[in-house]
């Protein structure tokens, strides 16, 4: 019996959420971005992949790192980029979200990148567009671009990410850091532990295919890396947590903590950092530990690969396995 | 005159459901048989078999009388008309702390097909009491606190207190004001995942456990406002062993969707409360059965598609449904969820005792507010056209049921094309 050649596009013009993606997609990306990450590294200059797209970087929210991170993954591959940042003139004006949508879609972008404060908006976006979006954060629902990166860092670092057990640690509830690394640790087959007081951690998380801890050094036992997630201020209501100096106690990454985790544990941050609080300043600087800057290199590798991928720019965008023999 | 042979006659007042006749006189039901013969003059309408109920008395509906369009007065009369419903309680609303109001909507009233009663508020947005006692002379049908849960509960005692003065039936929101600030789903394994703010069952528990506390302090009767969870049932059922006088109604909605309808963000199931949990809605449905629940409400409120466009946290609360709520109910009856006399009953007779209205039975004497409808013909809510256009959650769902005639006082408001 021959074995049937098989044939596989990567199919989605929009990254709204981890759930829409397979193995198969998430290793096409990652084929993609391991390319980038190393003509990044060795300095040995990208292809000019995206030349002709136009790229709309629409953030709602105030953010510095994500959109850095994308302006430089789509320059430095040849694409036009706008950026339209909150505060800017219409939306101060009270034009309605899906005004703006349709009036930077009638400029005919080949990809928006939106960030908001609403769950949703990314879906909003693309069902009132009907245009390639990317969801570069909505509300506490999904950063799936976020999540790729994470699971690329420890990609690169393992191997392979199945099997390993990975502790997320901090403020879950309204983390959409959180939701999109559940869904894709959980897709990729390795362990998720989830960790934080009770007023972080969201009702049901336990059906999240995770284990729930509220004491990090039970959760930390034996883990193959640890994420510890921003305690975000803004995004949290009031009296969540009493202060800063008890959650560095109870919550606080540090080396101490992590002699109940595997020994080569990896450390992970979605920055910008709270030194101090929920990461000690020197666990953060320690380069046999921390990862943290190697997520951001990541990032634009990843968010390289992912804008590639949804044009139909990238060189792999057709998987093909079994056409070796005269196929 | 009006003469309906060959109906099956439903009045949940007396229970009974069979095959009858039905005379109409003067804008009165006038005799009742199993059959009856036409008199000279007398326009007759032979249902075959159709079934002829007590027009449906609808006590939570939404409409503005400053504003046009779908959720203006006339526009929301009208839908109502098609929707078989006879009777609207107007949904407290700005400036009805004030019996001055009331004047209008008596005029507005006058030109109206449908009955059309206001709801005083009994605690205003500043959280001063109204003028309850105005109020009730003016024509309020009932008091309620407006929508919005009372925080300060020596504010909230002295309302009822009041309110008890004048043997008014006053609606609370079955809601705890701040578990629910600034969400806008249901707190389950859906909005969490969805990372939606999301308030939790125990509000509604709360908030019915408080109520019954200060109705037994104050001696008021205290008419829960859109019970949804099982929780809330719980909490109502255990009230009612301590022999208060309470009652609640149950969105009509929450009996036919729960939260996964809203699937990726679907703005048209962005309701107030929020669509709960799939047990939520059997459990209701099982209240509805066993008259746990008292009265379903369409909570009918024409968003237009304007503010229903936004990301669904963003997005206006709110679904028309006066067209969909006696389908609906055909529908639970189809699906042998309910029997269909029961389901009338929240919507006919029921709310009519509790307020003290003479329509809401089929009896001679009774005012000829009726509907003649189609319980098993199959719809698609919106396929044949609809009175009200505006954003709902029914849109393009299959239904049980369809309305032919409604009629108030005696005159014909909404009939068949052709």
């Amino acid at each position: 019996m021959s074995r049937a050649g098989f044939a596989y596009d990567f199919p989605h013009a929009s990254l709204l959420s981890v759930g829409a993606l397979n193995p198969l997609d998430v290793s096409m990306v990652f084929e993609r971005a391991n390319v980038h990450f190393d003509a990044g590294r060795s300095g040995s200059g990208h292809e000019r992949t995206l030349d002709g797209i136009a790229v709309i970087n629409l953030f709602f929210e105030n953010s510095t790192r994500t959109l850095a991170s994308f302006e430089m993954a789509a320059k430095r591959l040849g694409a036009d980029v706008i950026n339209f940042a909150a505060g800017a003139a219409s939306i101060a004006k009270g034009e309605s979200l899906a005004d703006t949508a349709l009036t930077l879609n009638a400029m005919n972008p080949d990809v928006m990148v939106v960030r908001h404060k609403a769950a949703g908006a990314a879906d909003f976006f693309a069902k009132v567009t009907g245009a390639s979006v990317i969801n570069g954060g909505d509300g506490a629902h999904e950063h799936p671009t976020q999540a790729l990166l994470d699971a690329f860092t420890l990609t690169r670092r393992w191997g392979e990410v199945g099997g390993k057990r990975v502790c997320i640690v901090g403020d879950i509830l309204h983390s959409r850091v959180a939701r999109s690394n559940v869904s894709l640790l959980n897709l990729l087959n390795a362990e998720v532990r989830l960790c934080g007081p009770a007023t972080l951690l969201p009702a049901d998380a336990d059906r999240w295919g995770v284990q729930v801890f509220h004491d990090l050094d039970e959760a930390i036992e034996g883990c193959d890396a640890v994420m510890a997630l921003r305690i975000q201020k803004e995004r949290m209501g009031p009296g969540l947590i009493p202060s800063d100096r008890e959650y560095a106690a109870i919550y606080g990454l540090n080396h101490a903590r992590l002699e109940h985790a595997a020994p080569d544990c990896l450390v992970m941050h979605p920055g910008p950092m709270n030194r101090g609080v929920e990461i000690d300043g020197a666990l953060a600087d320690d380069p046999d530990r921390a990862v943290i800057l190697e997520q951001v290199e990541a990032g634009v590798a990843i968010r390289m690969a992912v804008l590639e991928l949804l044009t139909g720019r990238a060189p792999n965008a057709r998987y093909q396995d079994g056409m070796e023999d005269g196929a | 005159m009006t003469l309906f042979r060959q109906a099956r006659l439903i009045d949940p007042a007396s229970n009974h459901d069979g095959l009858g006749a039905l005379r109409v006189r003067a804008g009165d039901i006038v005799e009742i048989a199993d059959d009856l013969q036409p008199l000279d003059g007398e326009d007759v309408i032979d249902l075959g078999g159709k079934a002829l109920a007590p027009a449906l008395i609808d006590m939570r509906v939404e409409a503005f009388m400053s504003a046009g369009g779908a959720a203006g007065l006339t526009a929301t009369a009208q839908a109502a008309a098609a929707g078989g419903v006879g009777t609207i309680l107007l949904h407290a609303q700005p400036g009805l702390s004030r019996p001055e109001r009331f004047a209008a909507i008596e005029a507005a009233a006058l030109d109206c097909p449908v009955n059309l009663l206001p709801t005083g508020v009994l605690v205003d947005e500043a959280g001063e009491l109204g003028e309850a006692g105005l109020m009730m002379r003016a024509g309020a049908a009932l008091l309620s606190d407006g929508g919005r849960p009372i925080r300060d509960a020596a504010l909230a005692r002295r309302a009822l207190s009041y309110a008890s003065t004048f043997d008014a039936w006053t609606a609370l929101r079955a809601e705890d004001a701040d578990l629910a600030v600034g969400t806008c789903a249901h707190e389950g394994d859906l909005a969490m995942r969805l990372g939606l703010p999301a308030r939790p069952a125990a509000g509604e528990r709360l908030a019915i456990e408080r109520g019954a506390v200060l109705a037994e302090l104050t001696g008021a009767q205290i008419l829960f406002d859109r019970v949804t969870t099982a929780e809330g049932l719980s909490a109502l059922r255990q009230a009612r062993a301590r022999g208060l006088e309470i009652a609640a109604t149950a969105p009509v909605t929450h009996l036919m969707f729960n939260a996964v309808d809203t699937g990726a963000f679907d703005a048209r199931y962005r309701l107030e409360p929020p669509l709960r949990d799939e047990e939520d809605r059997l459990a209701l449905i099982a209240a509805l059965a066993e008259g746990d629940i008292d009265i379903l409400v369409s909570d009918h409120r024409a968003c237009t598609g304007e503010s229903k466009a936004h990301p669904f946290p963003e997005a206006e609360a709110g679904s028309a449904n006066l067209e969909a709520l006696l389908p609906a109910l055909c529908t639970l009856a189809a699906d042998s969820r309910v029997r269909l006399v029961d389901a009338l009953r929240a919507v006919t007779s029921t709310p009519a005792q509790l307020l003290g209205l003479a329509q809401g039975r089929l009896e001679p004497g009774a005012p000829a507010d009726l509907v003649a409808f189609d319980p098993d013909a199959p719809t698609v809510y919106g396929r044949s056209g609809l009175s009200c256009e505006a954003s709902s959650a029914f849109e393009g769902r299959r239904l049980t049921g369809r309305v032919l005639i409604t009629m108030v006082n005696g005159v014909m408001i909404h009939q068949p094309a052709g």
